[in-house]
């Protein structure tokens, strides 16, 4: 056998190879996201290839392997373009994933409070200031969860009209008609929010979300909504 | 009896052994990539696991992406002794290679001994179940390719069945690739 191939400098490689793993490491200290991905990615693309061009021989490998390689990365993309439309969305034409749109807004919650929770335990002993400031740190951002949450199904304008919607039927409350808010209470409401509407005569569709928000949640997105209303 | 021969040519001109080594991993890049592929799309579609992904220690994780490119080093020059003919020598880059394999899953124990006492377990969340699933089948390839390392190694050193330095050595890039894209992913682009 004994095909004679060429031995690059693989010193020189391996040296380059280090330097870019510094470099990728030392990009998110830079703090700018775009050139993250592009120092992270970018030169991992860029040091695979070098390994498998000059460690690997396939620059003097026989043709057919590397079509035989570009055929099992195009099926992975192949794979991934086909899958990805249900996993990294999370509402499509006609489904609405519950299920990981509540677990994203579960998730974005403690990340606030770890912060609180932090911060109040390293002031401790300054405790009346503390007492002061914590209250404004914990306010929850009722509107970036009606955004994240609720404006799925009923839209970010609260009209009933969300990409969710379309997969519904009765259709999800409109917010912004006054003749919503005619014949409800406050108390009616946040049932329905926390307990899921079956529990207030109104369409099992609307999720119960009150293990996401306990009263005084449910109050502040509540408030939240009633600003949506016109007229 | 004839012992089979995989330094022969195939339909293709590639020696049987090496096209077998490439057909290997050319699915391993369908297994790995599509793993990759599926926390990509995960990760895209749940911003909250940063705050999950804030757990893993880059440091610890360029070290072993240190640890691993310098074996794909020591790997390539026992190819190159190989070729020339050191099986002596060749088996000595090999051992090398298999100390680099050692350090690499040492530290990955050490690693996630520590992520495990935190409270990371595969259980815990979706990211950490991707971390360990990708990572873990990462290892076991590790683990696997240095034991074939070994039984080459041992071969070369008595100069014999040389071709497969280079084959072990190409499945050795390998690993050492994988690794090089779950980095970025799994520790910096967090």
């Amino acid at each position: 056998m004994s095909e004679q191939h060429h031995h690059p400098n693989y010193k020189k490689i391996y040296i380059t190879l280090v330097i870019l793993l510094a470099i990728s490491v030392a990009g998110p200290h830079l703090g700018i996201v775009w050139l993250t991905l592009i120092t992270a990615f970018g030169i991992a693309l860029v040091k695979a290839n070098l390994v498998v061009q000059n460690f690997m021989h396939l620059r003097w490998e026989k043709r057919i392997m590397k079509w035989m390689l570009a055929t099992s990365l195009i099926l992975m993309f192949l794979f991934f373009a086909g899958v990805s439309p249900d996993v990294m969305h999370h509402t499509g034409h006609q489904w609405v994933n519950q299920a990981a749109l509540a677990a994203t807004a579960r998730g974005i919650e403690p990340l606030h409070e770890a912060e609180v929770a932090e911060a109040a335990a390293a002031e401790a002993p300054a405790a009346t200031t503390e007492t002061a400031a914590a209250p404004a740190q914990q306010a929850f951002d009722a509107k970036g969860q009606f955004q994240t949450v609720c404006a799925t199904c009923h839209g970010t304008t609260g009209e009933g009209n969300g990409p969710g919607a379309a997969a519904l039927d009765p259709k999800p409350a409109n917010f912004t008609d006054p003749a919503f808010w005619k014949d409800k209470t406050d108390d009616v409401l946040i049932k329905a929010i926390r307990e899921g509407g079956a529990s207030v005569g109104k369409s099992p569709l609307m999720p119960a979300w009150g293990a996401l928000y306990d009263q005084a949640k449910a109050e502040a997105l509540l408030a939240y909504i009633k600003t949506l209303k016109k007229g | 009896m004839q012992k089979p021969i995989a330094t022969t040519r195939s339909a293709t001109g590639i020696p049987t052994g090496r096209l077998a080594v490439w057909w290997v991993l050319a699915s391993e890049v369908v297994i790995f990539g599509g793993l990759l592929a599926s926390y990509v799309m995960h990760r895209l579609g749940h911003p909250e696991w940063a705050n999950a992904a804030a757990g893993t220690n880059t440091w610890i994780g360029a070290f072993n992406t240190f640890v691993l490119l310098s074996s794909s080093f020591t790997a390539v020059l026992a190819h190159q002794a190989a070729e020339h003919g050191d099986g002596k020598q060749a088996a000595r880059y090999l051992f090398m290679t298999i100390g680099g394999a050692a350090t690499f899953i040492l530290v990955k124990s050490a690693e996630w001994t520590h992520e495990i006492r935190e409270g990371f377990t595969i259980t815990a969340n979706g990211f950490w179940s991707f971390y360990y699933t990708a990572a873990g089948l990462h290892a076991m390839h590790v683990i696997a390719g240095a034991i074939v390392m070994a039984f080459v190694a041992r071969d070369a050193a008595r100069g014999r069945e040389l071709q497969r330095v280079e084959l072990i050595g190409i499945y050795w890039h390998f690993v050492d690739v994988v690794w090089i894209f779950l980095f970025p992913l799994l520790y910096i682009a967090k």
